[in-house]
């Protein structure tokens, strides 16, 4: 084992975060802003990697515009969700969050079945990133790097449009005092509306550029929401910064998991969870009782 | 108008005489065969293309006169890959729609608990033509249940026994599912190239879960350990992820890969690079007989794609079971049983016969070395070794050791 390997081993992990914060970022996000714990969260994901597929094999337009146009659509699905239902439970007991959201993942499931069959799909990776960077011995394809690299701008995107805009500094306070900024006259609704966009936006992202990375296929989206959950309890709910900290951590501890402990791999995200829970039930940067974004 | 109202009464009349004086399949129900099997889920193109063949040739069987005069009449349900959805389907098939045989399922898991909970307590005939697990045949076995397809022992076993006449290859590193059939199908071949090779070495394994989508780590940390070949029986989706993923760190360029390479997978992984070692079940393009032409253009023209391996295989299933009920002249249970009973069959494979210890039919598996062709839009394999199933079929005594085990 040299020094390489051990590298090699950390720039897998660091790949697997970026996915994992991808699709993180966006359930943490909603759930900060509108609480609301959005289970067709990976569905939406996998709508986002089947539209992928659409646009660049069937329709052959350009990777770029692909991934871009992908997150739009789904961005608009989530707004039309967000209008039609799930602003009808905001501040309803979780079991009917649980249950309205559930059953859009049931719904969006078969209307993906009827689209598109049971078949795996395929997306290949644009020509620029299909190789890897060599750093001596160690190897790392660009097409993490691209992903990291994405990370670190939604990460980067999500705080200057909260701490820097005029609307995301409201929705910021709308967390904090939802009856004040009703009363100043600000648009809740709307608020709210545009917080759901912007975080399944980030979703439909992350299945896009996900979709290069595997094979796409019906119920690829059980498989990574519950790392998602688990991810965005241990960085603590609504806490970006906690997010991104979380699915590194998570990342890493699979990647040298599998090295050197492979039985228990597996199931360390959820050891992890668990100490969190135990030591810090609001995570590990989150807030006790949610409070600011 | 009475008078007007008689030749339509005559005739009637008549054609009730008529269809009581013909013989054969206007009166006789059909027999009926309940295909349940994982047609969502996990594993859904295997399961449709399975049920697509069969479907195929109930058509094809109808349209020669069906069998013994009678119709086949197919009731199809989805176990959705899982155990209870398909013991409850598989049930209700038996109960109330009251099938006379059952073929599936598609998962092993599902097929063996249909078999043990289903079949054998209404003995009730059942196929299988994917679900594959050894165990079904072997210490659960039960007289209602016959196996069409290699094992997951003896396509490990046929696997290793090309892979050991690599005489370069000293070095295995092995990748496969954490559940039965990963864990099973790595074992056999494990156990398999010792046996033949004692100075190979296994220097590591790895155990993805199903789902996995990132295989990454995995293939840093075997590429780490320098293997001189890897080991891996992912399929679909996870050998598709494992593929792409594998390329930018020019995986194949640096160890030797051992692979499934069925053509369902493949036609996922376009990427899927040549001079892979890869065994599979029994592809379209794995024999070159005039009977797999014509099921192949056949089911190529009506389904508009290949037929993979598990078409193949349920299409066999469905002709063989039609050949014992003709046999044995009814359909009824006991006698079929008696006449699949070391009954040889001339498949799309090549001639099989069920072995009456285990009802193990012994089918061959497809070795040989991946390339393109530009006539089909995913590898195939050349060079195929037909490795027969008498080489890789667990002999009688071990079939009964394990017997005599599993009752300790």
């Amino acid at each position: 084992m040299t020094a390489a390997d051990v590298l090699g081993q950390f720039l897998s992990g660091l790949a697997r975060a970026g996915v994992l914060f991808l699709i993180a970022a966006g359930l943490s996000f909603i759930f900060g802003v509108v609480k609301i714990v959005n289970f067709a969260h990976g569905a939406l994901y996998m709508v986002g990697a089947f539209l992928t597929y659409s646009f660049t094999v069937t329709l052959k337009l350009p990777f770029w515009w692909s991934i871009v146009l992908a997150a739009v659509c789904v961005a608009v699905i989530g707004i039309l969700l967000e209008i039609l239902l799930f602003r009808r439970v905001y501040g309803r007991p979780v079991a009917d969050q649980l249950l309205l959201t559930f059953a859009m993942v049931l719904i969006i499931h078969d209307v993906m079945r009827l689209a598109y069959g049971s078949n795996l799909r395929s997306v290949p990776r644009p020509p620029l990133l299909a190789g890897a960077v060599f750093l001596g011995d160690v190897i790392f394809p660009s097409y993490y790097i691209f992903i990291v690299l994405t990370g670190l701008a939604v990460l980067g995107g999500f705080w200057a449009f909260l701490h820097r805009t005029r609307l995301g500094k409201t929705i910021r306070a709308a967390v904090g005092n939802r009856e004040m900024v009703a009363c100043l006259g600000k648009p809740l609704p709307w608020l709210f509306t545009t917080a759901f966009a912007a975080g399944v936006f980030v979703d439909g992202l992350a299945g896009a550029i996900g979709a290069p990375l595997g094979g796409i296929r019906l119920g690829m989206d059980f498989d990574i929401i519950i790392l998602a959950f688990a991810t965005v309890i241990v960085g603590g709910f609504g806490s970006l910064p906690g997010t991104a900290l979380a699915a590194f951590i998570i990342g890493e501890a699979y990647a040298f998991g599998i090295w050197f402990v492979p039985t228990i791999a597996l199931s360390l995200p959820f050891i992890i969870m668990a100490a969190v829970l135990i030591a810090r039930p609001w995570g590990l940067l989150g807030r006790a009782g949610g409070g600011e974004l | 108008m009475i008078r007007s109202g008689w030749p339509a009464a005559l005739s009637i009349v008549l054609l009730l005489f008529v269809s009581m004086a013909t013989p054969g399949a206007a009166q006789q129900p059909p027999i009926k065969i309940g295909v349940v099997g994982g047609l969502s889920g996990a594993a859904a193109s295997i399961g449709q293309a399975w049920a697509d063949a069969i479907k195929m040739g109930a058509d094809e069987i109808n349209a020669g006169g069906g069998i013994l005069g009678r119709k086949v009449a197919l009731s199809i349900r989805d176990t959705e890959f899982k155990v209870d959805v398909g013991v409850r389907e598989a049930k209700d098939l038996v109960l109330r729609e009251k099938v006379n045989f059952l073929f599936g399922a598609i998962s092993s898991g599902v097929s063996l608990a249909i078999s043990t909970s289903v079949s054998k307590e209404n003995k009730i005939i059942q196929i299988t033509a994917v679900g594959n697990t050894h165990r079904q045949t072997v210490e659960l076995f039960q007289r209602y249940f016959f196996q069409v397809v290699p094992n997951t022992f003896m396509e490990g076993r046929a696997a290793a026994s090309v892979a050991a006449k690599q005489q370069a290859w000293k070095t295995y590193y092995t990748i496969g599912y954490d559940y039965e059939f990963g864990r099973m199908q790595a074992g056999a071949f494990v156990e398999t190239v010792k046996k033949l090779r004692p100075d190979v070495k296994i220097i590591g394994q790895h155990w993805p879960p199903v789902g996995e989508t990132d295989y990454t780590p995995y293939i840093t940390s075997m590429l780490a350990a320098k293997p001189d070949v890897v080991y891996s029986n992912l399929f679909e989706a996870g050998l598709a992820g494992f593929v792409k993923q594998a390329l930018p760190y020019g995986f194949f360029q640096k160890v030797k890969f051992v692979s499934l390479a069925d053509v369902s997978s493949m036609m996922a992984v376009p990427e899927m690079p040549e001079g892979v070692l890869g065994y599979t079940r029994g592809e379209f393009y794995c024999e070159n007989t005039p009977e797999m032409k014509k099921f192949t253009d056949a089911f190529h023209q009506r389904y508009k794609y290949y037929p993979v391996s598990y078409a193949v295989m349920g299409y066999d299933s469905l002709f063989m079971l039609k050949k014992a009920i003709e046999k044995a002249g009814t359909i009824e249970t006991e006698a079929v049983v008696k006449v699949l009973e070391g009954f040889s069959y001339d498949s799309l494979r090549g001639k099989f016969t069920i072995r009456p210890l285990d009802h193990q039919a012994d089918v061959p598996e497809y070795v040989g070395w991946t390339v393109k062709d530009p006539k089909y839009p995913f590898v195939i394999l050349k060079d195929i070794v037909k490795v027969p199933g008498s080489q890789i079929i667990f002999t009688e005594d071990e079939v009964k050791q394990m017997r005599a085990a599993a009752k300790k």
